[in-house]
């Protein structure tokens, strides 16, 4: 799909920062209310993606174990921590890079609608890899998968059906990787480049390539669209390697016909996409010790998702949820 | 918490009717949506719990059709699943070409057999315009709604064609519409492949029945060979190199004007360019919507006053929603390049919270290219042994 302009993505999956973190706070905010009232979070799943919902009686077996839910900062650690094992996990598998994005994209979208508190994030993570290859049209299958990386790929079935659903069945997804090629090729143009220069091309855009690796662990692919992602990893890159003249080069792609926009809001935005790079914080061992013990309280079990040990239905209410309940963006299909 | 997340959109929103099809897949039914009091088709996939998950299938259809919008590509409505089926709601649709084309008390004249075509040709070049490849185009999967509007459908086979190096499969098509390249197992294709299956398509508006019918996919080729004569070397010279190309007695073409007696000039140049052996010669559908066909006399007929089948259980039919088609003009060219217009200006500083950023500065114009560098395909997972610690401990 060529055509970011009329995506699904564009149109509801870029957020302004401040929505976005409304978002994670909503998220956060139904999962504390859960805790409150059923003294559990976890939210049950089945294949056919129906969910089941704690519910108060659940209560009474959580006795009066003070519970304390994880917060804002805290879930934003914890889905660091798997983001970098969704990237793990696809080098593992030697996948390409625009599988990982797609992975980490869905892992990103699907927590804007759900607490880590709700679905333990080790099981999302590695669902949105098998996802990704699949809609990739890269298929490995789930006991593949499953078998790489010693894990029960019955859960990554499972999950895969409210995955889907929690992402709107919007599935594609655009990366910065192929964006960056464009841009590269057309600097070839803008330089006339050389063969000397290709070469420093060449490996400008590797550069920018794990550039673009580090922005798609951040907020950056749900704030901005991805050929500004690009032109931010390649400007990282070239910061170390000054291949081209790069404010010169904005200068040339902005002053096209019909652009209204100047280098520096242009440059100005590239430079928020680099300090959300700056600060990047991956949680400390310290930290995740905490966290991890914390989530596993208030998923009501000791043990992160042990499938062998039948955990009792905690409830029969049903509840199907559907795209609208999820972000108050436009139609599904608009 | 539960209480706030009730089920809006269960299946009971949607008022079953009779089945419309059987698909591969699933079946296809007609329903109400008592919401909107509008007639719909709901596609019902069932889950499972096969090793594979998710059907593949419905997912191309939904990924595809979700970003594809246009007057001639079926509108999804909504996907959602329901008591252990994926359900996928479609806009309505009446009948479909093949109805059209076999019904024997349908009269087509050449200025319909032109709308039909055009219609067809129209959905298909927004398709590769987003570079996507339909792969199953066949009179079966072109529907045609209450106000004659014929819509492409079943995006189930259908795939992006980004990068040029990957490697497809050849088993795409329904037979008789399969291009010669695909039948002679080539991995690496594009756009042509529709272009041929949307040529075969052309002939049976023309001929009221298909017009390749081989009955294995060696016999497809020496129909194909039959119609236009064996292709030599200097009119493909690609096809020696073709994975499963074997050599074929030499036919010669008999002339496209005994095949198709009746038809005009103008039809039989655009039905030759369309069945251009050499895919990479071949007429693109972009071409096609400019060839001359389409801007001679007669006009194609607008599409509400098109003959069609008459159905048994016909409905009084809901017009409107879509305008009807006009004149002939080429499809409306998408906007690649990307800024828009009419942005408030005076930008605001770039660290307020409440804009978004301004995607018309994504310039991904430049970076819709392809890309010259392989990409790859299949990963090669032997070397994977390492266990990966996946829980924080
Ligand atoms: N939107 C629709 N309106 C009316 N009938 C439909 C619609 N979509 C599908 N059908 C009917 O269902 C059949 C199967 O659907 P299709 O999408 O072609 O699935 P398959 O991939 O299984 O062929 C079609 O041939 C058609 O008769
Ligand atoms: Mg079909």
């Amino acid at each position: 799909m060529a055509d970011f302009q009329t995506s699904t993505q564009r149109a509801k999956w870029v957020f302004t920062p401040q929505k976005l973190a409304e978002r994670y706070k909503a998220a956060n905010q139904r999962a504390v209310q859960l805790l409150e009232k059923c003294g559990t979070t976890q939210v049950e799943v089945d294949a056919s993606g129906s969910l089941t919902y704690p519910t108060e009686n659940a209560r009474d077996q959580a006795a009066d174990k003070k519970l304390k839910p994880l917060s804002v900062d805290e879930e934003r650690f914890m889905r660091a921590f798997y983001e970098a094992k969704v990237q793990e996990v696809c080098s593992a598998f030697e996948f390409p890079h625009k599988i990982q994005a797609t992975a980490l994209q869905y892992f990103k979208r699907f927590y804007l609608q759900w607490s880590v508190m709700q679905h333990h994030p080790k099981e999302i993570m590695l669902t949105c890899v098998y996802a990704a290859c699949k809609i990739e049209e890269n298929h490995v299958s789930a006991e593949e998968i499953g078998k790489g990386i010693k894990q029960d790929h019955h859960i990554i079935l499972k999950y895969e059906m409210a995955v889907l659903q929690s992402l709107e069945f919007d599935l594609i997804v655009f990366a910065p990787y192929r964006a960056m090629e464009g841009f590269v090729s057309n600097m070839e143009e803008f330089l006339q480049a050389r063969d000397d220069e290709i070469q420093k091309l060449e490996s400008l855009l590797k550069a920018a390539t794990a550039e673009a690796d580090k922005i798609m662990l951040t907020d950056a692919p749900l704030l901005f669209p991805p050929g500004q992602l690009a032109l931010a990893a390649l400007r990282i890159a070239n910061g170390v390697l000054g291949v081209v003249d790069f404010d010169r080069y904005l200068e040339s792609i902005v002053s096209q016909p019909n652009s209204e926009h100047t280098t520096s809001h242009l440059s100005n935005l590239l430079d928020d996409i680099e300090s959300l790079v700056k600060n990047y914080k991956y949680p400390s061992e310290k930290d995740m010790k905490h966290i991890n013990r914390k989530l596993k309280s208030c998923l009501g079990h000791s043990s992160s998702h042990d499938e062998s040990k039948k955990r009792e239905k905690r409830s029969k209410h049903k509840s199907h949820r559907s795209s609208s309940d999820a972000p108050p963006n436009g139609p599904p299909a608009g | 918490m539960a209480e706030m997340e009730q089920p809006k959109k269960v299946a009971d929103r949607y008022l079953k009717q009779e089945v419309l099809g059987q698909g591969t897949y699933g079946v296809v039914f007609k329903a109400t949506d008592t919401k909107t009091g509008e007639t719909v088709a709901i596609k019902k996939i069932r889950i499972g719990k096969h090793k594979e998950g998710v059907n593949i299938t419905a997912l191309r259809e939904i990924k595809m059709l979700k970003e594809l919008k246009h007057p001639h590509i079926i509108l999804l409505i909504d996907a959602f699943p329901h008591k252990q089926n994926l359900h996928l709601v479609f806009e309505f649709m009446e009948t479909d070409l093949e109805g059209v084309i076999r019904d024997s008390n349908v009269f087509l004249s050449p200025a319909d057999v032109k709308s039909y075509l055009l219609m067809t040709l129209k959905g298909l070049a927004y398709c590769h315009e987003k570079r996507v490849l339909h792969r199953d185009m066949k009179p079966n999967n072109l529907l045609i709604g209450p106000d004659g509007q014929l819509k492409l459908a079943d995006f189930g086979l259908a795939r992006i064609f980004g990068s040029p190096d990957r490697k497809f499969t050849h088993q795409v098509f329904a037979r008789w519409y399969r291009a010669p390249e695909l039948l002679f197992g080539a991995k690496q294709y594009g756009a042509a492949v529709d272009v041929w299956a949307a040529g075969c398509i052309f002939a049976e508006l023309l001929l009221r029945r298909p017009f390749l019918q081989g009955n294995s996919d060696i016999d497809q080729l020496s129909k194909i060979f039959a119609a236009f004569g064996t292709p030599k070397a200097d009119q493909w010279p690609d096809m020696k190199n073709l994975p499963d190309y074997v050599e074929y007695q030499f036919v010669p073409a008999p002339s496209l004007r005994s095949l198709f007696p009746t038809v005009s000039e103008d039809a039989l140049d655009l039905l030759s360019k369309m069945f251009t052996y050499d895919p990479k010669a071949r007429i693109s559908i972009k071409q096609a919507l400019e060839h001359r066909y389409f801007t001679f006399a007669p006009s194609p007929t607008d599409p509400a006053k098109l003959p069609k089948p008459v159905r048994k259980q016909e409905t009084k039919a809901s017009y409107g929603k879509h305008e009807a088609i006009k004149g002939i003009s080429p499809p409306r060219k998408i906007r690649r390049v990307m800024p828009e217009h009419g942005r408030p200006d005076g930008m605001k500083s770039h660290v307020d919270k409440d804009q978004q950023a301004p995607m018309s500065l994504d310039f991904t114009v430049l970076a819709e290219r392809p890309p010259n560098r392989p990409t790859i395909t299949s990963a090669d997972r032997s070397h994977l042994k390492r266990k990966l610690d996946l829980d924080f401990q």
